[in-house]
């Protein structure tokens, strides 16, 4: 009896933390796997990459954009006007849109339409038993199916990156001009604040983000079960331990980063 | 009541109970009778659970080389199990698998992806890799673990494929195929590296009794000119009679009888002669 209410109670620990242990695992041997010879996976990340892409491009660019504008462009704005420092916009562009908003916004969006792809893919060829005839023809598939999906979720989260930073300070452009205020003092603030800690900073935490949601995206995936609905749960976990592990990252990454750099700090 | 007397009784219920533990295995003999040959694959003691559902159970069996094996048993007793924990995609919790005398829960990965290549595996829908053609799918493994040019590959490709009566379906999609021939493309993949050991999970599911027929005289045929240890998963007795040479019966995660299929069929195991003849009345209920 109290074995079984103990169990009830703490069951859920043990899976998450077993499910955390396990990506973990994963983490280790794909990073293992696409280090060790051989590297036949060149083909599948090539096509990883352009179909994240594909599927990205235009999702980001609407998002950025809208979310850049509405978010610190037009509320900062509003803001900012009371005080006559319009101007400011540009320097608070560098803290919200290449600090955190940029990496976030390319995250979420990485998260559910590539993240989710990968998921329902691995997940339909898990349940269709195809990762298991993979593996009895002799394939790992870690090394041909996840590693491409790793390292072309990495490389096109971090370029994506610098695509959302473009878009996102546009709407703050956007932003600024909607107050019909000049561009010249917007620019002069930015460029004053903006560091290359900080983009280094927002490239290698965003690289690392596409490696999150990839580990998340891929495990959830090889470990569907319980047929069509089964990958449909999978997709929806995929999606939110993605995003609370993107979260958690972030907290710790910019903290560190803050912490080690503290002259970026400093507004000037 | 007196004391003397409740004790009694619990001193009863506690006896009963034991016997009903006992009596869950009261058909498995474990009697595996001699078969003259070395067996490609032996089971010892195994055990293996999915959370609070233990499957296996202390399973001991041997798969003979060189035979059609059959392990036969009611549904949800492990028997698709055991197929993955031969070809190391699921470990046992306790005992050992050994495959030509190796033991595959002790392999490392590189080890036991090399072992691998002694199989092919037909999965109950054929598991043939929906982004290619079956053209490529037969000539997966070719390309993947021999060093043969593409004009070999697909002449072997092309000749599987007929021993399957498949010859013109080469450019079609896994989703274009009836089940039938999905199995047939399983198959012939299954065959193309001339494995050592072919094991078949559930063939004839989902077929008709011509086709499973069929596919049992095409399992023969393969046999007869390959050789090799062939393994097969069913609950199709007929199928069982037609190209069994050895049978082994699953009940509860452990071996009931195995042995030759002419000896099993003329067991006096009342569990091993009601499964065998498909028959309402013995030991096997609906629970």
């Amino acid at each position: 009896m109290v074995r079984s209410v103990a169990d009830r109670a703490f069951l859920p620990t043990k899976n998450l933390l077993e499910e955390v242990g396990d990506m973990m695992i994963l983490t280790g041997k794909t990073i293992s796997s696409a280090l060790r010879p051989p590297y036949p996976y060149g083909g599948e990340f090539v096509s990883q990459f352009l179909f994240a892409i594909k599927l990205c491009w235009f999702p980001l660019l609407v998002s950025t954009v809208a979310f850049g504008f509405g978010a610190p462009g037009l509320q900062a704005a509003n803001f900012l006007v009371i005080f006559g420092a319009l101007d400011r916009l540009g320097g608070f562009f560098v803290l919200a849109s290449i600090r955190e908003f940029a990496p976030f916004v390319t995250a979420i969006v990485l998260a559910g339409v590539a993240g989710t792809a990968i998921t329902a893919d691995l997940g339909a060829r898990k349940i269709r038993e195809e990762l298991d005839a993979l593996q009895v023809l002799g394939v790992d598939p870690v090394k041909n199916l996840v590693v491409p999906r790793f390292l072309a979720l990495m490389l096109v989260t971090g370029l994506f990156n610098i695509y959302a930073l473009i878009f996102g300070v546009f709407g703050g452009i956007l932003a600024t001009l909607t107050n019909g205020a000049p561009l010249g003092p917007f620019w002069a603030t930015f460029f004053t604040n903006a560091s290359t800690t900080d983009l280094w900073g927002s490239v290698l935490k965003t690289t690392l983000f596409g490696a999150i949601i990839a580990i998340v995206c891929c495990y959830k995936g090889m470990t569907a079960s319980g047929g069509a609905e089964g990958v449909g749960r999978a997709v929806n976990q995929a999606v939110v331990i993605a995003f609370l592990g993107v979260f958690a990252f972030n907290y710790v990454f910019t903290q560190t980063l803050l912490a080690t750099h503290p002259e970026i700090l400093v507004p000037r | 009541m007196s004391e003397d007397k409740m004790q009694a009784d619990d001193a009863t219920r506690v006896a009963s109970v034991v016997d009903d533990r006992d009596d869950e295995f009261k058909w498995h003999t474990g009697k595996q009778l001699p078969t003259g040959v070395q067996d490609a694959i032996e089971f010892v003691d195994v055990h293996k659970a999915f959370g609070r559902n233990k499957i296996l159970r202390g399973l001991n069996m041997g798969i003979p080389e060189d035979k059609i094996s059959m392990i036969l048993g009611p549904s949800g007793t492990g028997k698709s199990v055991c197929i993955k924990h031969m070809v190391g995609l699921l470990y046992p919790d306790q005992g050992d698998i050994i495959v030509h005398g190796k033991s595959v829960p002790m392999m490392h990965d590189d080890e036991l992806f090399d072992m691998r290549k002694k199989f092919g595996v037909l999965f109950q829908d054929g598991a043939l890799f929906g982004s290619m053609n079956l053209l490529d799918n037969v000539a997966f493994p070719l390309r993947q673990h021999t060093d043969k040019g593409e004009e070999e590959v697909m002449e072997i490709v092309n000749r599987r494929l007929a021993e399957v009566g498949l010859t013109n379906a080469g450019d079609k999609m896994p989703n274009e195929l009836s089940g039938g021939m999905r199995k047939r493309a399983g198959f012939a993949r299954a065959l193309v590296l001339d494995p050592d050991i072919v094991l078949f999970d559930e063939p004839d599911s989902g077929l008709d009794p011509v086709r499973t027929a069929l596919l049992c005289e095409l399992i023969q045929e393969i046999h007869e000119e390959n050789g090799g240890a062939y393994v097969v998963i069913t609950h199709d007795i007929m199928s069982a009679r037609r190209v069994a040479e050895h049978i082994s019966v699953l009940w509860k995660g452990r071996i009931v009888e195995s042995g030759p299929a002419e000896q099993l069929f003329n067991s006096d195991n009342a569990f091993v002669r009601q499964f065998l003849a498909g028959d309402s009345q013995g030991p096997l209920g609906m629970e």
